[in-house]
């Protein structure tokens, strides 16, 4: 790209940005500097909170009102600050090209996409509107949406997180902008449509030489798709790496602490083999109803089917796959949240298969089994102090015990997930995403309980925060004997935590066995192709064939394509 | 449902706040403490009988002797205003205080049983929906008689479904949220995961439809009286007073109309901005 060098699209010189007075101005990003040339990709990375958001939404005169920019901020060698008012909007609408991390969030569900498509285009470009739909289902094509002319009628709930990604994407891309900046758009994502994604940008950047800011907490990926790495920490940009030595070349503690976090994790523990599993899960099948694609029928959709698999006392097993194959369906049977239709769950040789009927059932099996959610910020009452939400779930599993006796037990469970005993008056809203989901292990671990499932517990984590929790997890899984069921869709986090592995597509077990066998010596396929999709040194985004990221399958057919041919 | 548990227990800062940026709020709580001293110890400050009549001139401007001058029949229009601040006020009162809890009651029922309550719940709704408020308080009157209670009574069912509907839409979204999910995992009893955890995330829309009611109450107690079928002359219920003021209003008399007139739309106004402010308030801490 020695070419390409030729000229500056976008420079962010000394940025400083302050909050309104009203809030306390204070300043969130310090002299932050970073230069993007002509068809180039740079990483912007950094943890939540590191304002690297925020200077990505500076440069899109995106901030909340009251926020003020200091230092200078040039789009094509052109300072924002001296622009008049219409003539930098214009600036913005054609030279910048903006996608978000929630492509659900940012599209009307009630317009097609076909007049998502064209807004743009006939309200910007003044383009008739025959011309711009002619133009909108090139722009689809581009990006590899199949089928689209059926796709511009067709609204943001009849397709998938990747495709709608990749729809957002499109619509960018119909002004021709010279720079995409792109916030986090992958995290949403599961690995495998993740790397979709990434190689549909890869494909534009060869081909129209768009440059392009890439945010995002993934070190890896950025190392994989970009040409160069902004490491952004507490609002400043503290370290520019070139991509392909960031390891060798990084200099900046936070960066060697970010890139050790995302190292793979050591390789697993082998277990004693007890004698009885305390979970014991076999042909478990459930469907769901869902609106007929056609009429006014019902259609089934079998979420989960013949899945099976033991845990032992304090062992631990993990569920992978992507969105849809049925793992948090399981999950959900296995703790009462859902009943199966047919198979059975059980939990040291009681029939758990339909959920428990009354509080006094209930309570008896959260002593055996707790769950610890993916959404932090969703899984705790938002009206209850840290305090009052430990303290019910105490009171509840010790009726009996005196008020100070239930204090001394609140206080043992922070120091056992490590929380600051500071924060226990605090309200979740104040509490950052890893301290809220140790909030949750804690209030979980009341119970004490012989298993813990974990539904995409980090996934919602920044990296290092995910670390930190898997550490705990660990830790306390060591001290306590608590076994483990981890779901997730990141094959790094079951690979630090777990012993055994089920491999999930589709609602079936397409692999299932011990850690190290099944994700180094991988016998299908489809894991194979997951583990391919994980971004690492030396990692190319593929292109895969396009029918994977269509809607859910009604029935659990497998649609997803995969490269090195075979069915699992 | 006080403000008090709206809020958190934060109500000494919602009043800091209250007072330091919203002049408007402020407005809103010397109206509406205004109008409750006025309803309960209206009838001894008024200055005069509020219905001896030629206490005065007839029809005449405010003066010393009668800041808000006098009717047609020479009564003083603060007495009347004062005295009638009770029937005009704790109608409306009545109707949101039946309407909310049995609503809500029944929105929530309806939400936690889902399948057949549901399903009856929400047919129920509908059908109560399809009937005016008015048209329904015109009826019960024509039915039990002439008097204040009946339609009170019509308007409080009728306000029923909409608060029901809010709350059912609510409780439906709140169940569907991880955090329950964990409570039952957790092994919380129902009772304890309705009234400890639901109820308390419902409260600040119903307190805002509550107020929202009340202006609406207010209004339409004060048009059936109005239209002579609520409460009676010589009571001095505001919509009576407006009413009565018509053949004043055309002879070029104006004040036995707007003064009644004037003190609905305030207080309406001043309650609509606290409960919209308060909603606000309480629904910004959470996030």
């Amino acid at each position: 790209m020695t070419e390409a060098l030729s000229g500056i699209v976008l420079e962010l010189d000394r940025v400083s940005i302050t909050t309104s007075p009203a809030a306390g101005a204070r300043t969130l990003v310090h002299d932050a500097s970073l230069t993007v040339h002509a068809g180039e990709a740079v990483g912007l990375v950094g943890e939540s909170g590191s304002g690297k958001t925020l200077s990505t939404r500076a440069v899109a005169g995106l901030l909340p009102e009251g926020f003020t920019v200091g230092g200078t901020i040039r789009i094509d060698g052109e300072d924002v600050s001296l622009l008049p008012a219409a003539r930098l909007r214009d600036v913005r609408a054609r030279r910048l090209g903006m996608v978000f991390q929630t492509p659900r969030a940012h599209l009307n569900p009630f317009r097609t996409i076909g007049d998502f498509m064209t807004e743009a285009l006939v309200s910007v470009a003044g383009e008739r509107a025959d011309a711009a739909a002619g133009r909108a289902i090139d722009l689809l094509d581009e990006v590899g949406v199949p089928d689209p002319s059926r796709r511009m009628r067709q609204r943001p709930g009849d397709l998938s997180g990747g495709l709608l990604q990749r729809v957002m994407i499109a619509a960018t891309l119909a002004m021709d902008p010279r720079i995409l900046l792109a916030d986090e758009i992958t995290t949403a994502l599961d690995v495998t449509t993740q790397e979709e994604v990434m190689a549909v940008i890869a494909d534009l950047r060869r081909h129209r030489d768009l440059a392009m800011l890439f945010i995002t907490h993934d070190l890896p990926l950025a190392g994989a798709v970009c040409d160069r790495v902004v490491v952004m920490n507490q609002g400043r940009t503290v370290e520019t790496l070139p991509a392909a030595s960031m390891r060798e070349r990084a200099r900046d503690p936070y960066t060697i602490r970010l890139l050790s976090a995302s190292l793979p994790g050591e390789a697993a523990r082998p277990s004693e083999a007890p004698a009885e599993p305390i979970l014991r899960v076999e042909g478990l099948r459930k469907t769901f109803r869902v609106r007929a694609a056609k009429g006014f029928g019902h259609d089934e959709f079998v979420a989960v089917d013949g899945v099976g698999f033991d845990l032992a006392p304090g062992g631990s097993l993990g569920i992978v796959g992507e969105s849809g194959s049925g793992k948090s369906t399981t999950a959900r049977i296995i703790c009462g949240l859902e009943s199966a239709d047919t198979g059975s769950v059980t939990v040291k040789g009681e029939d758990w298969t339909r959920p428990a009927r009354g509080a006094r059932g209930r309570r008896r099996r959260a002593r055996i089994a707790q769950m610890v959610f993916q959404d932090p910020y969703q899984s705790l009452d938002p009206r209850q102090t840290v305090r009052e939400c430990l303290t019910e779930a105490v009171a509840l599993h010790r009726p009996r015990a005196g008020r100070p006796e239930q204090t001394a037990r609140v206080d043992e469970l922070l120091a056992s997930v490590a929380l600051d005993a500071a924060l226990a008056d605090r309200h979740p809203r104040a509490l950052s995403g890893g301290q809220r989901q140790r909030v949750t292990i804690a209030r979980s671990l009341a119970a004490e309980p012989e298993i813990l499932v974990l539904d995409e517990a980090v996934s919602a984590l920044d990296v290092t925060t995910q670390v930190e929790v898997l550490t705990l997890l660990d830790g306390i899984r060591r001290t306590t004997g608590v076994a483990l069921l981890m779901i997730s869709h990141d094959l790094n986090t079951v690979r630090r935590l777990c012993d055994e592995v089920v491999v999930m597509r589709s609602g079936v077990i397409v692999e299932q066995g011990p850690i190290a066998d099944v994700l180094d010596r991988p016998a299908a396929d489809y894991t194979r192709m997951l583990l391919d999709s994980i971004p690492r040194e030396g990692w190319v985004p593929r292109r895969r064939r396009p029918a994977r990221t269509g809607a859910l399958p009604s029935v659990a057919t497998s649609t997803t394509a995969i490269p090195r041919g075979g069915t699992p | 449902m006080s403000v008090a548990q709206l809020a958190g227990g934060r109500v000494a800062a919602v009043v800091r706040r209250a007072a330091t940026r919203d002049p408007l709020v402020i407005a809103a709580v010397i109206v509406v403490v205004g109008v409750a001293v006025m309803a309960v110890f209206g009838q001894a400050l008024a200055p005069y009988d509020p219905n001896a009549i030629y206490v005065g001139p007839v029809s005449a401007p405010p003066s010393l002797e009668h800041p808000f001058g006098t009717d047609d029949l020479g009564r003083d229009i603060l007495s009347r205003l004062l005295a009638g601040t009770a029937p005009s006020v704790i109608g409306p009162v009545i109707v949101v205080a039946v309407s909310s809890l049995t609503g809500a009651a029944l929105g929530i029922s309806a939400a936690w049983f889902g399948g057949a309550v549901d399903g009856i719940a929400s047919r129920v709704i509908e059908l109560i929906f399809a009937i005016p408020g008015l048209v329904l308080a015109v009826l019960a009157v024509a039915m039990f008689g002439k008097g204040l209670l009946a339609p009170t009574l019509a308007l409080a069912i009728a306000y029923l479904p909409i608060v029901a509907r809010l709350i059912r839409a609510g409780a439906r979204a709140e169940l569907g949220k991880p955090y329950m999910a964990a409570l039952r995992i957790q092994g919380v009893g129902s009772a304890a995961i309705c009234f400890r955890h639901l109820v308390p995330a419902l409260l600040p829309a119903l307190f805002a439809q509550t107020t929202i009611g009340f202006g609406y109450a207010m209004l339409d107690l004060a048009a059936i009286s109005f239209l002579g079928l609520g409460a009676q002359p010589p009571a001095s219920d505001w919509g009576v007073m407006i009413a009565g003021g018509q053949p004043a209003l055309i002879a070029g008399a104006p004040e036995q109309s707007v003064f009644p007139a004037l003190f609905v739309v305030l207080t309406v106004l001043a309650v609509n901005v606290l409960g919209a402010r308060v909603t606000a308030w309480s629904e910004g801490g959470e996030r």
